[in-house]
């Protein structure tokens, strides 16, 4: 199967045909919104007072985010990261991002006011958008998609239906050869050991183990019950009664395939294939990772049964990567309809099988990538975004 | 009155559960007819008490300490009597994992 995609220089093909300016701040803020086109990373994440560990995370994030095949351009600016630290100089963001072979232009700014790099920003960005514009999509293998996804809101029609739907979908993807995404390392204590058994080798195998090992250590530290942190009350609200029996249903997006390693947020793959990623499952960061790991399209499988007074319609956190929302819940469908792309509610309604909506999804997914606009596409609010960093702040 | 509410669908994923997922909001009395995501046997249990869409049911009698078996695995633990037909949820089941609140590592098992 095939979809309509931007080719990219260093043989990626992309979905949509951004040009990113970073990092966040006054100068990308006033680019983005003034010349179309673009997209930026609001973030208060700066790097300043973090370990060398979270200052990497930071720049991976970027420069992976710079790198991801819907963007067809970068600008860099000095202003606003890192407070000196080497990892965050932003000529190495740009050297590193322009190993795709892509345009990377830095604002030089040494004897400039923020003002000043204002409108070098905007008239730059306003001749590399439409530098961008003249390139056409054309017809690519699906095989050159890579699908990040999250369950949020989970209740229990996650775990039976919509995970499973998300699962079919990924397993037909990793089939065809292309590349999917799952993670959030909270969401496997309990279902570690099936994940394991599905590691194409015992060194990823002891890898997924470590990333269980490591978040429940971490969560015993803090001398709570998980359970009054996560499954979270709207989980609990919604039918989740354990940790462990989130954690099971949680799994089941990830489809059947060989997991072919674990990476860490923001990490780019180095084949492809089914990865798990060491992330967080906090929605305005978990896409970004995603991103920066080079997924073009980003899924939230919503179970929403627990929902009280939460707005769904969050903008995309995966910032250049178009975010489509899912559910299987008839209820939530009912309340939300206006802002979910894909029902799968249908299975459980008794009128479609897991695969028939697997097929419907798969489909919705190619449709995006050829420039089919998401709902959450379809605005112009923008959500801040958290870089999942681990380490304490000092 | 005990048979005479509407029958209802209870979702199992496998043979071993001791919870089946409702996909109804069951009513007390209500009947429910349980089936099983890993093969064409189905049976019927009576509810003992309302249980919301998307809750679990308990298709037998547990003990207290018993493990809850879904997706034929452990979520969790009894602890309290569970009689069948009741719901199976936070009042009278403890998850064993990341239980910072237990003072031993390792006890939690």
């Amino acid at each position: 199967m095939t979809f309509l995609g931007y080719e990219r220089p260093d043989g990626s093909v992309g979905v949509r045909n951004y040009v990113l300016i970073i990092p966040g701040g006054i100068i990308s803020d006033v680019v983005s919104n003034f010349v179309t086109g673009c997209k930026t990373v609001v973030t208060a994440d700066s790097g300043s007072g973090r370990s060398k560990r979270d200052r990497e995370t930071i720049a991976r994030t970027l420069i992976g985010l710079g790198m991801n095949p819907n963007v067809a351009s970068v600008i860099l600016h000095g202003r606003g990261l890192g407070s000196g630290y080497p990892e965050l100089n932003v000529n190495r963001l740009a050297d590193e991002i322009a190993r795709t072979g892509k345009r990377v232009e830095v604002l030089d700014g040494t004897n400039d006011s923020t003002l000043d790099l204002v409108v070098k920003g905007i008239n730059l960005a306003r001749e590399m958008v439409q530098e961008a514009s003249r390139l056409r999509r054309r017809e690519f293998d699906d095989s050159n998609l890579c699908i990040g996804v999250k369950c949020g809101a989970s209740d229990t029609t996650s775990g039976i239906v919509g995970n499973p739907v998300v699962g079919y979908v990924f397993d037909k993807l990793v089939g065809k050869g292309g590349t999917a995404l799952f993670g959030e390392n909270t969401e496997i204590i309990g279902a570690e050991h099936i994940l394991a058994k599905r590691a194409v080798n015992e060194e990823v195998a002891k890898a997924i183990l470590e990333v269980a090992r490591e978040t429940e250590e971490r969560a015993k530290l803090i001398g709570e019950d998980i359970r009054t942190i996560n499954p979270v009350p709207s989980n609990i609200a919604g039918g989740i009664t354990t940790l462990e029996e989130k954690s099971l249903g949680a799994i089941a997006k990830s489809g059947s395939m060989p997991i072919q390693g674990v990476l860490k947020y923001g990490e780019r793959p180095k084949g492809k294939g089914l990865y798990f990623v060491d992330n967080w499952m906090g929605m305005l960061s978990i896409f970004l990772g995603y991103a920066a790991a080079g997924a073009q399209i980003v899924l939230f499988q919503l179970g929403g049964g627990g929902l009280v007074g939460d707005t769904i319609l969050y903008s995309s956190g995966g910032v250049v990567a178009p975010l489509l929302w899912l559910t299987a819940n008839p209820k939530t469908y009912r309340r939300f309809g206006d802002e979910i792309d894909f029902y799968s509610g249908t299975v459980i309604e008794g009128k479609e099988t897991i695969q028939e909506a697997g097929e419907r999804l798969y489909n919705l997914i190619l449709d995006t990538a050829s420039g089919a606009m998401t709902k959450t596409e379809t605005l112009t609010h923008i959500d801040p975004n958290q870089i999942y960093t681990v380490d304490p702040m000092l | 009155m005990l048979l005479s509410g509407d029958v209802k669908i209870g979702l199992a994923i496998k043979s071993a559960d001791n919870v089946a997922t409702v996909l109804n909001d069951v009513s007390y009395g209500d009947r429910i007819l349980i089936k099983f995501a890993d093969t064409t046997n189905t049976s019927t249990i009576i509810s003992r008490e309302n249980i919301p869409f998307g809750f679990k049911v308990a298709l037998k009698n547990i003990q207290k300490g018993e493990y809850i078996i879904k997706y034929g695995e452990v979520i969790g633990r009894a602890t309290e009597f569970i009689g069948e037909g009741h719901l199976v949820h936070v009042h009278n089941v403890e998850g064993l994992r990341g239980r910072g609140d237990l003072k031993m590592v390792g006890e939690k098992n």
